[in-house]
């Protein structure tokens, strides 16, 4: 790989180039697995950096500069997505997902921290290990916590975020659980279910086979980065 | 609107740095750290342990009030090794006298334990019989909402 390679990865993970130069650099992505895995790792880097640092007092600019590299990357994968890029995935999307807040709201709307005063509950199960017995147990946690809110008339949000290992349990043919999510998805509609566009990549050139992911299920660029936010903005987190 | 409050509470932070600069020098402040233990490998929930040991010694008990939360496999930290026969639900039983001399050294030291009534409920383990040194006052309804209002109420969530 040559260095001028490196300096664009850099520029990609950090959100600094145009539609046109993150297009070639996600043609490159394809292609080649070990820089693929590069990327990855810069963006877990760069998302730990960001959490370690996520409320130092004093620093507006910081965040001023955070928010327009968003509306680039959105305004990127805008473009990606229009243009068809992204393959197959969007054919078997499933629309009534679409109006539920999954998206990350660059401009932070509705979306209050869920602090002790909030009366909103916010978690975020981060799930990254192959164990789908763990994952099925905590289904049924998710679960009785969803009917208890619900009969409580109490407000709850529960996210599922699944990535690296833990991305069979969102994958077709993979997940021991497709029924029970298709009918929990159905039944609470403040219940989401994220898969990870990092490890689907990662999978499809390491492998080379298409990686379906159930049809209740979002996908987002990288699922770090997601807990990431969800965490900034109040959510509680759970790793799995 | 936010917008312009920012950088006159960052004005306010630089005024009043020099205090809060000192504080830090000195040492830590007071921290309050949620652990959670959901996987039943002796090995690292001895680690986990081992990481607790370490954060109070870094930190001083003083300043740092640690729950761990335990759920699912979890529970296997306090399970008695007599126990696991009567458990099928479970692979390991870790309590041990080395876990258990380890367990109590921690409660020394502003430690709390917390066992999930769910998987006490759901795998049939009796409070009394099964596990090491729990009563009622450590048992709570959920753990993963145990682990949720924790964080609300300003607990750092580690889980090592």
């Amino acid at each position: 790989m040559s260095s001028k390679d490196e300096i664009d990865i850099n520029a990609y993970v950090d959100g600094e180039l145009t539609p046109e130069e993150r297009l070639e650099v996600l043609a490159v992505l394809r292609k080649d697995p070990d820089v693929a895995r590069e990327v990855c790792e810069l963006n877990n880097l760069k998302s730990q950096l960001e959490l370690a640092y996520a409320h130092p007092p004093g620093l507006g600019e910081r965040s001023k500069v955070r928010r327009r590299s968003t509306w680039l990357t959105l305004a990127a994968s805008i473009l990606t997505l229009s243009i068809g890029a992204t393959g197959g995935w969007i054919a078997g999307h499933n629309d009534s997902a679409a109006d539920r807040l999954v998206l990350l709201d660059p401009a932070g709307r509705g979306q209050a921290p869920a602090t002790a005063a909030s009366d909103e509950t916010r978690i975020v199960f981060h799930i990254t290990t192959p164990d789908q017995l763990a994952a099925g147990e905590l289904l049924d946690e998710v679960e009785n916590m969803l009917q208890a809110y619900q009969h409580e008339g109490r407000n709850l949000r529960v996210e599922f975020v699944s990535n690296g290992e833990g991305l069979g349990f969102l994958r077709q043919g993979l997940s021991q659980h497709q029924a029970r999510i298709h009918q929990l998805a159905e039944n609470y509609r403040n219940l989401t279910f994220v898969a990870c566009q990092n490890t689907i990549d990662r999978l499809r050139v390491e492998q080379g086979i298409e990686i379906n992911i159930l049809p209740d299920a979002r996908i987002i660029d990288s699922g770090v980065s997601h807990v990431v936010e969800r965490q900034k903005e109040g959510w509680a987190y759970i790793r799995v | 609107m936010k917008k312009y409050v920012y950088p006159f509470v960052a004005l306010l932070f630089a005024f009043f740095m020099p205090a809060s600069q000192a504080a830090v020098e000195e040492g830590y402040s007071k921290q309050k750290v949620v652990y959670h233990v959901n996987y039943d490998d002796p090995k690292l929930q001895a680690a986990a342990l081992r990481n607790i040991q370490n954060h109070i010694n870094a930190v001083g008990a003083e300043n740092l009030e640690v729950r761990v939360v335990m759920h699912g496999n979890g529970l296997a930290l306090l399970i008695v090794p007599e126990a696991l026969e009567r458990l099928p639900k479970f692979k390991h039983a870790n309590a041990d006298d080395q876990m258990a001399a380890r367990i109590d050294g921690l409660k020394q030291q502003n430690v709390s334990f917390k066992v999930c009534a769910n998987t006490v409920r759901g795998r049939k383990v009796s409070m009394d019989n099964d596990l090491y040194d729990v009563d009622e006052a450590d048992i709570v309804p959920s753990g993963v909402a145990e682990l949720a209002k924790l964080q609300h109420e300003g607990f750092v969530y580690i889980k090592p």
